[in-house]
This record gives structure tokens, sequence and C-alpha cells, in this order.
């Protein structure tokens, strides 16, 4: 097995927020590393620093003390301005609620990201299309997301991610509003953007039928990780 | 899609609200175009005069009559170009409804003061050398169908000849117009001799007297002059600038520019207040929308831009539309209306201020919404769901 | 059924602080649609208030055929000699002598006070007669002239809106001196945009011989008119026009009021659209707001009907609450306000703003129509949220 390049370094990271006077800690002290290539399945229970920790690896959230790294870029310390374009260079989200504009059709969903790269209109076009071919609603490029079930708007919505070529996809619940057979399909589609075009994966879920499609799993429980486990054989 | 594609489907997500906001935005501008140009021809007297022109009337009130020998003193003064002479005749066709502006004038002289009157080829001359003549202006001429070659009496409801009537016969030889659009052309006019020789009464008596200066700059010292000449007379005069006359005529009727402010404002406050709160509401519903945005790397000017383009877009959008309406019913009336309200048309510079303050309400609108949108925190606004 | 209609308005109403931004909106511009109109009438009531005001039945106004007004008419002293030996109807004093005053009316300037601007005044002269066919004059400060001399009285409404005629102080008309040595009133009336002076001195000074250019006589009765009318007819030395004071005035408002009015509706009408729109759009987000709330009233039992009286009540009352704010800003702010303008007689006219009880009705009446045609389209949609079921109680 070759050595894999580090995407994340996370060091020493702690996040707290104030409810009135009182300082809660989510987590302290937390260190760890994502490597190029990874897919992670994060798991845990309600209010244990899931969806803060995503949010730090997005840069949408900063941290009360500690370092993120990515690519030997300190996250943390960018401008909002300069976190903006990292963000639109770097990340694409998968939320739990897919989040699409509802005055959008699928395609103009997809192609907001591009609207912050330079590329021309009709590159913007091929893009577009390549990534609605990937999960497979090449057909439904004119529909709104109201004309669209849950699965296929979560589908949207990974093609919004990956439009822009980031490095890593952050889902945040992405099957925590869908059916069984529909969350099996956005997994599999997640795997294999991971498998053949090797984009890291975080994915917080509560669901472990849906960590067993990650190459490996992290649970966090009040601030720390309790258990790193392999999947050897990730779910099909 | 560009960035114009997500402002005007935001602008017009909800249909319903969008066409409200158009609409009560396009009422303001319709008021504010259709005001604005009543205003701009109730007050095109002082525009439309030029700036070498001096009226000079008698200093109890221009109403009041004085010595027909001053026109010839007025014309010797230094720095005087043309002075002419004119009475107000009270004139009506007909029937005292009919009112007719009329004015008894010396006819080359007067002319000679308002080069910006045209009369067709060889009509001026006609005019000026036929007694019985009377010159019409077009808008007046197409009012009560009139044309050259007409003999039409004019009764007076002042003047009385010495035969006891007040009804003068005048054949009408000339139609006149104004050089521009504004110039007014509702009114008409004939040989003072033809009328102060059958007057019953207030003979050799004149109304005004207008006066071109041959520079404006002597403007002052001709009108000073003209008033030292005649103090301690009977009739003492006041000279004062065409503009600053018929300024001061229009203020006569109150002060009309303030009830216009007033009316102006109301609408304008109205639609401040009603687009204002609605894109703040409009704005809030968008949270989690523009939370996405900002988490898909959309920098926060270019989010608060858009919310100040939408807003700006939806006003303009009113405004335009609200300023063609008033094009359309302007123009409307003042076919209708030519005799009355001559050179009534939408004014360029209130269609252009009407754009201007369509963007600067656009803007102020847009501005509490925008600073919203630009600080929804990602964290705070995708939590909220 | 009331019961639940009493239930769903006061959620309602309870729930407009939640909306409060955009109810104050709806509020403010039904005001100022209210304001406008109101402003309007308040002004096109005063000038027609003070005109009004003025005329008498008894007294007969006398101008030339055809003159149409006090400034264009010329009289001879021959005809006022006529008037008073011949004509008929004419009442007397109790020396047998009859009522008829001859009267000048020269148009000169004063300064208006509002903008610093010259505007014509009507200085009238006028005999020892005059009192007799007016009424309600009487002098509130100072005297009367004395006949002979430069003074002059001035109406109380010429003091209020232009300057320099106060007791005491010396004007110069034209070439001439005058001393001011009284103030009188006329109880509002039009008279009291005058300046009066001796008849006989300013037919001097304005070279009118003994010319007068209006005739005024105090009837007998109202009644008398016609037989002075008649005599006219076949007096083969007269031609007169003879209306009694009442109608002379009546024919001078309409113009200028009814211009005001037509200015005003037209306007006002207009204003309410916007205001409309804006009440619609208001309405149309308090039934968003309040979907979840309604559909859940819906479900345990109200009727569609309900929501909707409950959405149009909103309506109504943010209207009523505007047209109120509206009339009572302009009734503070404008009522009894003095403003002058050019009447048909061609000189300035000063008149009261006059916010009157019939004009705040139709302005509250204009408010409620622009809140019932905002709420109406809102209200049937809350009758019609979406809900499976819809639940008709009886």
């Amino acid at each position: 097995m070759e050595p894999v390049a580090s995407l994340y370094e996370l060091k020493d990271l702690s996040k707290s927020y104030t409810r009135g006077k009182e300082s809660i800690a989510i987590f302290e002290h937390l260190t760890m590393s994502i490597p190029q290539g990874d897919f992670i399945a994060i798991m845990g229970p309600s209010g244990s620093g899931k969806t803060t920790l995503l949010n730090l690896l997005g840069g949408i959230d900063r941290p009360s003390s500690g370092a993120v790294e990515c690519e030997g870029v300190r996250v943390d310390k960018l401008s909002e301005g300069k976190l903006a374009k990292w963000r639109s260079e770097n990340v694409g989200f998968i939320f739990q609620f897919y989040n699409l504009m509802p005055t959008l059709t699928a395609a103009q969903n997809v192609e907001l990201p591009l609207l912050l790269t330079k590329l021309s209109g009709k590159q913007r076009k091929e893009r577009v299309k390549t990534a609605l071919d990937i999960v497979g609603l090449a057909d439904r490029a004119g529909h709104r997301p109201r004309q669209l079930s849950g699965g296929q708007q979560q589908r949207v919505a990974i093609a919004r991610a990956i439009v822009a070529d980031p490095k890593v996809l952050l889902c945040d619940e992405p099957t925590g509003d869908l059916d069984r057979a529909s969350a099996d399909e956005i997994l599999e589609t997640l795997q294999l953007l991971n498998k053949d075009l090797g984009k890291t994966i975080v994915m917080v879920t509560h669901d472990p039928s849906a960590a067993k499609y990650a190459q490996r799993e992290l649970h966090l429980d009040k601030g720390r990780f309790v258990e790193k486990e392999l999947n050897p054989e990730p779910a099909q | 899609m560009n960035d114009l594609t997500l402002i005007r489907k935001n602008l017009f997500r909800k249909k319903l609200r969008a066409i409200l906001l158009t609409l009560s935005i396009l009422i303001a501008f319709l008021i504010f175009g259709v005001l604005g140009a009543f205003h701009t021809v109730w007050t095109s007297g002082s525009e439309v005069a030029a700036d070498n022109r001096l009226v000079t009337v008698n200093k109890i009130n221009f109403t009041v009559s004085m010595p027909y020998a001053y026109w010839g003193r007025v014309q010797a003064v230094e720095g005087v170009e043309a002075a002419g002479h004119a009475s107000w005749f009270g004139g009506y066709y007909q029937d005292p409804t009919q009112q007719v502006q009329t004015f008894a004038i010396s006819p080359e002289a007067y002319l000679a003061t308002y080069p910006e009157l045209v009369f067709p080829e060889g009509q001026r001359e006609a005019f000026i050398e036929n007694r019985t003549c009377l010159a019409v202006g077009t808008d007046l001429a197409s009012f009560f169908g009139w044309e050259a070659g007409d003999r039409i009496p004019l009764l007076s409801n002042i003047w009385q000849k010495t035969d006891g009537t007040s009804s003068w016969e005048f054949d009408i030889c000339a139609i006149f117009d104004g050089r521009e659009e504004n110039m007014p052309a509702n009114y008409a006019m004939f040989h003072y001799d033809y009328y102060n020789e059958a007057l019953a009464f207030n003979q050799d008596q004149i109304g005004w007297i207008v006066t071109t200066t041959t520079d404006p700059s002597l403007n002052d010292q001709v009108a000073r002059e003209i008033d030292a000449m005649f103090a301690n007379s009977p009739a003492e005069t006041e000279t004062s600038t065409e503009a600053a006359f018929n300024e001061a005529f229009v203020n006569q009727f109150g002060n009309i520019a303030l009830i216009l402010l007033f009316v102006v404002g109301s609408a304008f406050t109205t639609i401040l207040i009603i687009v204002g709160f609605t894109m703040v509401t409009a704005i809030n519903e968008r949270t989690g929308e523009i939370a996405v945005m900002k988490t898909l790397g959309f920098p926060a000017p270019r989010i608060f831009r858009m919310v100040l383009s939408e807003s700006v877009l939806l006003s303009v959008i009113g405004g335009l539309l609200g300023l063609g309406l008033a094009t359309l019913m302007i123009n409307a009336i003042a076919t209708v209306a030519a005799a009355f309200l001559p050179g009534l048309a939408m004014p360029l510079d209130v269609f252009v201020a009407g754009v201007i303050i369509a963007v600067i309400l656009g803007l102020v609108t847009g501005l509490v919404p925008a600073i919203n949108a630009q600080r929804v925190r990602i964290v705070t606004a995708l939590g909220k769901q | 059924m009331f019961k639940q209609i009493g239930a769903v308005t006061m959620m309602n109403l309870r729930s407009i602080p939640q909306r409060a931004g955009l109810s104050i909106a709806t509020i403010i511009s039904i005001a100022l649609v209210t304001g406008v109109l109101l402003g309007f009438l308040a002004m096109s009531n005063g000038f027609r208030a003070t005109l009004q005001g003025t005329g008498s039945e008894s007294v007969a106004v006398m101008l030339r055929g055809g003159s149409q007004a006090e400034l264009n008419s010329g009289l001879s002293s021959d005809d006022v000699r006529l008037i008073e030996d011949a004509a008929p109807g004419i009442a007397r004093d109790a020396g047998g002598r009859p009522l008829v005053s001859g009267e000048l009316y020269v148009i000169v300037d004063g300064i208006k006070r509002s903008s610093q601007t010259e505007a014509n005044l009507p200085l009238r002269g006028v005999g020892e007669r005059a009192l007799d066919v007016r009424e309600g004059f009487r002098i509130v400060e100072g005297r009367m002239f004395e006949p002979g001399t430069n003074e002059l009285v001035v109406g109380a409404a010429v003091l209020r809106e232009f300057q320099g005629f106060d007791l005491g102080e010396t004007i110069r008309l034209g070439t001439n001196e005058w001393v001011v040595v009284g103030i009188f009133s006329t109880g509002g009336s039009v008279f009291e945009s005058e300046i009066w002076a001796d008849l006989a001195v300013i037919q001097n000074l304005y070279n009118r011989g003994t010319g007068v250019q209006s005739i005024r006589a105090r009837l007998t009765s109202p009644g008398a008119l016609e037989d002075l009318q008649a005599w006219e007819e076949d007096e083969p030395r007269l031609n007169l026009d003879i209306e009694n004071e009442t109608e002379f005035f009546a024919d001078q408002a309409g113009g200028t009021a009814v211009l005001i009015e037509y200015i005003g509706w037209p306007l006002a009408i207009i204003m309410a659209i916007g205001a409309l729109a804006g009440a619609w759009n208001t309405m149309y987000s308090s039934v968003d707001t309040r979907m979840r709330e309604i559909a859940t009233l819906r479900a345990i039992g109200f009727s569609g009907f309900a929501a909707s009286v409950g959405t149009m009540v909103e309506s109504l009352v943010l209207a009523a609450i505007g047209g109120l704010v509206g009339a009572v800003a302009v009734y503070l702010l404008f009522n009894g306000v003095s403003a002058s303008t050019l009447g048909s007689g061609f000189t300035q006219v000063v008149f009261s703003f006059a916010v009157t009880g019939g004009s705040i009705v139709a302005g509250m009446v204009m408010a409620v129509v622009i809140g019932f045609f905002g709420g109406l389209v809102p209200a049937i949609r809350s009758a019609y949220v979406p809900l499976l079921t819809v639940h008709r109680s009886e």
C-alpha cells in the first residue's frame, strides 16, 4: 500500500459556543488527518459535534482554537472573502434537505457554482451536462426542484457539489430525508465518485447502513472519537 | 445563466407580490410624470422667456394701463433694441364662455420683440399691413376651426366702442406658431390703432410695453432707466424681465410647486414604505437560500449587490412603466387640450429625473435587505432549517 | 358560527404585531392617500366656503352688460342716479334714501407673505352706503377712513396674507401714499381680502371721473330682484347684468373650487390604486405567514368562511386605522390654515382650509374601500388554504 498524501490536517481543534453566560464545549483538542481519496462516515449521537466538524472542514464555521489545514492552507485563518473563494474551488456541499434554489431548474441549480468561475457559457453548459450525466439526471435538466422526487433532488444537489470539480465532498446526513431505495442510490453515487473520480468524501450520518458505504467509520461522542473502524468490505 | 437570471428569478418568485409592488411603484411614477409635465407647462412662461426681454407695467398693478406716449419714450432709451406695446382685449367669441386671449398690439414693433413667432410666407407682412387683420396662434385656430381668410367678430368684456357695442370685426390673415414646441400659440393679436380709434373710453392708453435689450447684461440698467423716466408721474412703471414677470404671475395662484411636492412626496413615501418593508420580508424568507449560496462560495459583496440589484430592477421596471404610461396620458391630454395647455408634453428632464429617482428608490429600499443578506451567517441560517 | 368568526378574527388581529413592518406600511400608505384627498377637499371647501359665505340674497349686484367681472365693468354716475331715483324693489333707510352703493374696483399690488412676490389685491372705492349693502361689517381695530382723505381700511385676511398693511402703516400704491387707519372683518367673507378707501378719492387718483364699476343695492326682499331685472330690461338708458350677490359669488366660487376637486379626486383615486396594491400585498403576506395556523384551525373544524372573515377584518381594520390617521393628520396640520389664490375676479381671495365632516366621511369610505378590495383576494385565498377536506359548519 502506497502512502497516501494527506488532504486535511486537524490539529488540537476546539470548538465551544456560548449560551447565555455559559460556555459549552462541543469538542476539545481534536486532532486527526484525512488522507486524499478517503471516504469517511462520521457517526454519533445528536449534539456530538458531527455537523460542527463538517462546518469547520468546509470553512463555513471557525474553530475556537486549533488549526484546520487543507493542503497546507490554514482554512481557519482565511478572511471571509478568501474563504468564500476557497470553498468554491475546493469543497462541494451536500445537505440533508438538498437546499436547491426553488426558482431555478435542475440544470441552473447545478450551474450555480460555475458562476463563480471564469468559464464561458458554453463550457458551463458542458460541465453541467456531464455532472447531470454522472448522477443520471440528464433527462430532468429542465425540471424545477418541486417537480422532482427527494432522491432526484439530492442527486441534483450532488451534481451541483461536483460540477466545479472540488477535492472534497462534505455531506451532512445526505440520506436522512430519503427512503431506503433512494438512499442506496445516493450512497452508490457517492461511492462511485470516491472510487472513480477520486473525490474525498466526509459524510455525517445517523444511519449505520449508510455508514457501511464508506471506507471507514468514525464515531464521535462528547467531542471525542471513541472508535475508529475500517470497513474491510464497504457495502455494494 | 448569469447573475441577472438569478436576480430576475428571485424578483418574480412570487408573481403576485412582484406584480403588486410593480403596480404601486408604477402609480407613484405615473403621478410624478403627469404632475411633472403639468408643472413644466405651468412654469414654462419663465422658461420660454427670452433672456433679453423686459416687461414694463404700471407700478400699481399690471391690469392698470399707462399712457400711449410712454411707448415712444421707452423706444428711445439707450440699450433698447426693440419695444412694442400691448393691451388686454378681454375677448370672447360668440359666447362669454368662449374666451379668446387677445391683445391689441403695435404690430411691427411688437413682433420685433418676439422673433420666435413664425408666420407662413407673406403672412407676417400681411398682418402688419392690414389694419383689420387678426393674427391667430395655430392652437387657437385649430380649436375654433379658423383659417386664414375667415372674417370673424370678437367681443370684448371690457371695452366699448363709441357706437355702444363691444364687437370688433376681424379678417384672419395670419396663422402663427412658436418656433419651438413649448412656446404657446393659443392667443390672437390685432392692430392697436384699429381698436383704439373706436374706443368709447380709455383711449390712448396701453396695457404694457415689451422691450428687448441689445444685450442681456444691459437688462438691469435699461429697466432702471425706464422706471426712472416715469418716476413721480401719475403712472409710474415697474420693469422686470419677462421671466420674473411670468413667474410672479404664476405665483399668484399660490404655491403650486409646494402642493405638487406634497402630493408627489406622499406618493413616493407610500411606495418607499411598502416596497421597503416587502423587500425586507422577502429577503428574510430567503435566508436559507442565501446561506446556501454563501456555502457554495458566493462572496458576501456579490450577494449584497445581487439583492440591491433586485430592488433596483423592481423599482426601475415600475418606474419605466409609470413614466411610459404618464407619457401616453400626457400625449392624449395634449391632443385634447392644445388650446388651453399649449406645449403640454412629457419633458425629457422630468423623464430622466424619474429614472434617476427610480434608481435611488431601488437603492434605498434594497439597502437594508441587502445588508441583512450580506450578514447572513451560514451556520445559523442553515441551523434554522 | 359567530363564535368561530370572532375567535379567528381575534387571532388574526392579535398576530398583527408579528407583521408590524408591513402592517405599518399599509396603515401609512392608506393614511397618505386619505391625507392627499382630504387636503384637496379642505382646500376646495375652504375656498367655496369663503365665497359662498359672502353673498346675501337681498343684495343685488349690477355690472355693465357682458362684463362678467367687476374689474371689466364700467358704469356712469348717471346710471347710479337713475337706479337710485327710479329702480323698483330697492330698500330705503329711515330718511327715505335708497340703499344703493356705487363702487370702484382697482387692482393694486401687495406682497404675499408666503412667497414674497407681488399679487393682485382689490382696492375698492366705497361711499357711505357701502356698509348698508353688506352684512356683518365691523372695524376690529382702529377706525373707519375719513371721506376725502388718503386713509384706507384693510380686510383682516389681507393683513394675514400680505405684508405692510399693519395698522398705522403708510403704504405706497403707485404714486400715492395711503395710511392704514383700520382693520375690518366681515365674518370670513371674501370682502376681507379687500382694501377699502373713499370712492371720490380713488375716482380722482385713477382718473375715473365720476364713474363706478359696480352698483350694489339692498332689496326690499329677495323676490324684488325680479322686479329690478324687469325694470332694467325696459329701461333703454341702462345695459346691466343684475344678479343677487349669492349667485354672483357662487358663480365665482364654482370654477376654482371645482377645478381643485377635479384635480384632487383623480389624484386620490390613482394613489388609492397604489395603496390598494400595497394593502393586497400585506394581506397576502399575512395569509402566507398564517398558512399553517389557518390549516390547523380548519383541521379542527373551523370553517373556511371564518378564516376568510378573519383576514378581511384584519384588512379593514388596518385600512380604517390608516384612514383615521390620515384624517386626523390633515385636520391637525391643515384645518384653518390660511392661503390665498387668484380668484375669478382676478384678485387674490384669502381662504382657510376647511376639513369638513363630509370630506372626512369621504376619506374614510375611500380608506375602507381600499381595505376591502385589498383584502378580498387574500380573504378568499385563506378560505381555500390547502386542506384535504373543507369542513363546513352550519
